[in-house]
């Protein structure tokens, strides 16, 4: 019975931690371009990333191997660094993404000057890293993540065409190059690397084995599936709200709006709450994935669970991640445009710490029994395909329609 | 050595040169499109103004919120009426060029009145109103402007 | 189990490796391979040894960032002999500091004693 509760407060976790900046800011505005017609592409990008999620910590919890384990293991020195130095770069820019999202939200909250905020939000973070161990940030930052589900709330409440929303989730094509950009940004938002070095490291930091296979399935299909349900309520609610008006939402405190617009102050203070500890607890996940990265590959010591005494050059590089992505924010890029280039690149850098973990997940050597089963190996080589396309067409997307501008 | 050096120079020199006059001459141009697209993103500033008003209006937000909202909404206006005015356009919609002007101007300072009452009822609804009618000044830019198409 | 064929050679590059205790220390940089047929007489660790492991073109840039190989400083050898096990790491008979690994994590570094926490 025991376990049963746990693996439940397990989905309820990564339910209320699935989204962040990414998945907000590009949701928010393909609903307000685009209306319905993007839901889609945001359950395209939901099955994905449990699927590659459920491969990630399947193979850590068989093999004890997290994401960059697997990668200097299969790929070597030199091109393992290769995808190291990639996965940093776009893992530090994701962490400045969402740290200044948190600041921008406090700033919403709270009002006073943003450079302000954004080392407050720093500080906070360490603090509350340090004083909880592992399973406790997790849980933090995943049951508070649950106050988004105010933005279904919204959705129900609106009362939409819920015709023209089920119409969204057909794949629809247009030639219009904003609407492609959309569909690889919507689709990378939800499959974002951090997630995946960030969960399979996890797996060894609880200490998983192969008794949690059901867990680590169940958080899967259940919980990220939930968690796309959320989602798409953003695609929703600004589709209803903003597409005809024609506003398009250039900040982050717009996709409160429609909460606001229907419950008043109180959604909006679940919302903005909702965000901040999404946003959050999304900085701390990319943060530890740059430090989990760097210290699997040249094989330190790491982990929060081994404390900041017995993986000290772990811990400083943490300190250091952290500081780097503060100081990319007080830089004054706006956090939304730094969010819409994390995206972007985290997805052309996606294939090379995908295929790895496919291999080694398909690899009876390494996995036995537990070795990708029809499922998973169709799945997993399909979106393997899907990002290779997704991961060409990026860069040209994004600089054709000027960095989402139209 | 200098004389292998100095054509690709000479060339590179020319399509720079090339390049700078065609965008240059570009980007002073104001078309119809371009201003169509500035007065409906100016028509949807205005909108989004309006449920932030309107938030205020029936205490229904807080007015940190409001405050920030409006400070960001209103330099997006702002920028917009600066853009627009900084443009060189070409003469049949210079009119509605500086129409559009106006409109962006005066809905940076209803937001700017937005931001310096954030929490008063009173002027969230008078705002909501005015930004309204800007709203629908801005509407009828646009349709004048794809009316006049030809 | 003295010296070990090729083909373990190939499964045991870029492994991680722990000590006795279970510390992670390192992982296998590279390999010594001695004799005819050739087999794996130590394992090699350090960021010395990571200039040799890049393409030609790179070598020079590495070098001048990672130092030149100091045996006993940034490139260590592990005897075959110390190694205990293999699975999803390289286990070693004997703790890290015996071994000289795991170094840059031993709270007598004078970086790591500059560290607040410590």
């Amino acid at each position: 019975m025991k376990s049963i509760l746990k693996i439940a407060l397990g989905i309820i976790a990564a339910l209320g931690g699935f989204l962040d900046i990414g998945d907000i800011v590009f949701n928010t505005q393909a609903g307000a371009l685009f209306r319905y017609d993007l839901l889609w592409a945001v359950a395209l990008g939901t099955l994905g990333i449990a699927v590659y999620a459920e491969m990630c910590g399947r193979v850590a919890a068989v093999t004890g191997r997290p994401v960059f384990d697997v990668i200097r293991m299969r790929l070597g020195f030199g091109l393992g660094l290769a995808a190291l130095i990639a996965s940093t770069a776009v893992n530090l820019l994701t962490v400045a993404a969402e740290l200044g999202g948190l600041a921008i939200v406090l700033q919403l909250l709270f009002d006073a000057e943003f450079s302000l905020f954004v080392v407050l939000a720093a500080i906070g973070l360490v603090i509350v890293v340090a004083l909880l161990p592992f399973g406790g940030i997790e849980r933090l930052f995943g049951y508070c993540g649950l106050l988004m589900i105010v933005f279904v709330a919204t959705a129900i409440n609106q009362g939409p065409d819920w015709g023209a929303v089920a119409h969204g989730f057909i794949p629809s094509f247009s030639s219009s190059t904003l609407y492609l950009y959309f569909v690889v940004g919507v689709f990378a938002a939800a499959l974002m690397p951090y997630e995946v070095h960030f969960y399979s490291s996890g797996a060894v930091e609880e200490h998983w084995d192969e008794s949690s296979l059901m867990e680590n399935r169940l958080n899967a299909i259940i919980g990220y599936a939930l968690g796309g349900v959320l989602a798409c309520s953003l695609v929703v609610v600004s589709g209803y709200l903003f597409h005809p008006l024609g506003v398009d939402p250039a900040d982050l405190g717009t996709a409160a709006l429609p909460v606001q617009n229907a419950y008043g102050e109180t959604g909006l203070l679940l919302a903005l709450g909702g965000i901040m500890f999404c946003v959050g607890g999304a900085a701390v996940d990319s943060s530890f994935s740059a430090s989990y990265n760097l210290a699997q590959f040249l094989g330190w010591e790491w982990g929060r669970y081994r404390g900041p005494k017995k993986a000290p050059r772990f811990t400083a590089s943490w300190l250091v991640f952290l500081f780097l992505a503060m100081l990319v924010v007080l830089s004054g890029i706006n956090p939304v445009e730094i969010t819409e280039y994390s995206v972007v690149f985290a997805v052309v850098a996606l294939p090379m710490t995908y295929l790895p973990v496919l291999l080694i997940a398909g690899d009876r050597s390494f996995m036995g029994d537990h070795a990708n089963g029809p499922v998973s190996r169709t799945l997993g080589w399909a979106y393997f395909a899907l990002i290779l396309v997704l991961a060409t067409a990026a860069l040209p997307l994004l600089l054709a329609t000027n960095g989402g501008g139209g | 050595m200098q004389s292998r050096r100095r054509r690709p120079g000479v060339a590179a020199t020319a399509v720079a040169l090339g390049v700078s006059l065609i965008l240059l001459s570009g980007c002073g141009d104001l078309s119809r499109d371009e201003l169509t697209r500035g007065v409906e993103s100016i028509a949807a500033l205005a909108a989004q103004g309006q449920l932030v008003a309107n938030g205020v209006a029936r205490d229904g937000t807080k007015s940190t919120y409001a405050r920030v909202m409006a400070k960001t909404l209103g330099g997006e206006a702002e920028h917009e009426a600066e853009k627009l005015a900084d443009a060189e356009p070409s003469p049949q919609v210079r009119p509605e060029r500086n129409a559009a002007v106006q409109v962006a101007t005066e809905l940076a300072g209803l937001f700017s009145e937005l931001q310096t009452f954030p929490g008063d009822e009173h002027h969230g609804a008078l705002v909501e109103k005015h930004m309204g009618e800007v709203e629908a000044q801005a509407e009828a830019l646009v349709e004048r402007l794809g009316g006049d198409a030809g | 189990m003295n010296r070990e064929p090729l083909s373990v050679a190939h499964r045991l590059l870029d492994e991680q490796i722990l000590d006795s205790e279970g510390r992670r220390c390192g992982r296998v940089d590279d390999i010594e391979l001695r004799g005819n047929p050739p087999r794996v007489t130590a394992l090699l660790v350090g960021e010395g040894l990571y200039p040799r492991r890049l393409p030609a073109r790179l070598r020079g840039l590495a070098r001048r960032l990672a130092g030149p190989e100091r045996w006993g400083a940034n490139a260590l050898r592990i005897p075959w002999e110390e190694v205990d096990e293999i699975g999803a790491s390289v286990v070693l008979r004997g703790k890290a500091e015996e071994l000289g690994l795991g170094g840059g994590d031993n709270p007598e570094r004078w970086l790591v004693r500059r560290l607040p926490w410590n």
